[in-house]
């Protein structure tokens, strides 16, 4: 089975300019727990709800005065949309996160993989990604 | 296998009162995504770093003045914590949550079990779970 069978690809993006406030209510309208930040379709980051939320309040970063590139997590772990989903897995595994954004061969933002996609289709894989994940109590 | 084997007995709690803004800073220092919320000794709801996110950052309210009372969940789904994994997993499925507060024989909450905690114990549990919860991608 391949990535592109399983992915999401209905994706909802951030631009970088964004405010965390626009981005919490974009997050809220379309029920997600993270989102890309993509300009001129190059995928710049990724920021999650527990970004905005509690990273952002900690700092004192305010909602309406801070934009979404000084929040989100530059490191964005990505696979191919043709690569095997096994391998896609194993990625997330080594790098201990739920989720990856899904490249085509130029590079675009082709789609979004999640440990949950993963779980419709492998138990053993969606297990392992689990187990391997930094903890999210 | 019952739930007091799997579970994460961290339970921290706030107050209804304590501002969102309070309530975030603990989270972000602990590294939690849920309190409790105890007045007294007794507990009157749940709230969530989501709750966070979806009703102060999204609504432009502001932290520091917006009360944990205003935004939690009153509701609180639990579970036993002598009852099977099992039991615990199909209540998560149910509801379309990926943790669970747990209760011991006084009542009080003793832990909580998520997604991640059932994969410790089964991938095919942890990924019943995850695929009845509302899709983050």
């Amino acid at each position: 089975m391949k990535v592109k069978d399983i992915m999401s690809t209905k994706i909802e993006v951030l631009l970088p300019h964004y405010s965390l406030r626009t981005a919490a209510r974009k997050m809220k309208e379309f029920n997600l727990g993270s989102m890309p930040v993509v300009e001129n379709g190059n995928l710049l980051g990724i920021i999650t709800d527990r970004d905005i939320s509690i990273f952002a309040i900690a700092m004192g970063y305010g909602s309406e005065s801070t934009e979404v590139q000084k929040v989100m997590s530059k490191e964005v772990y990505t696979c191919q949309f043709d690569q095997d989903l096994s391998d896609a897995a194993h990625i997330m595994e080594q790098q201990h996160i739920r989720r990856l954004a899904v490249l085509d061969e130029d590079n675009c933002l082709e789609g979004l993989l999640s440990v949950d996609d993963i779980a419709r289709v492998s138990c053993d894989l969606a297990g392992a990604v689990l187990l391997a994940a930094t903890p999210n109590h | 296998m019952n739930i007091n084997e799997l579970m994460n007995s961290k339970v921290e709690s706030t107050s209804p009162d304590a501002t969102t803004k309070e309530a975030a800073r603990q989270m972000h220092d602990i590294h939690v995504g849920c309190l409790t919320v105890m007045d007294d000794d007794k507990l009157v709801g749940i709230v969530t770093d989501r709750d966070i996110c979806c009703k102060v950052t999204a609504t432009g309210r502001v932290a520091g003045f917006t009360k944990v009372n205003e935004i939690m969940s009153t509701e609180v789904i639990t579970c036993h914590e002598k009852q099977s994994i099992n039991l615990a997993a199909d209540t998560m499925m149910k509801h379309h949550i990926r943790r669970i507060a747990v209760v011991n024989d006084e009542n009080n909450i003793s832990g909580f079990l998520s997604v991640d905690d059932l994969a410790r114990a089964s991938y095919e549990l942890a990924s019943n779970v995850l695929e009845s919860t509302t899709s983050y991608h």
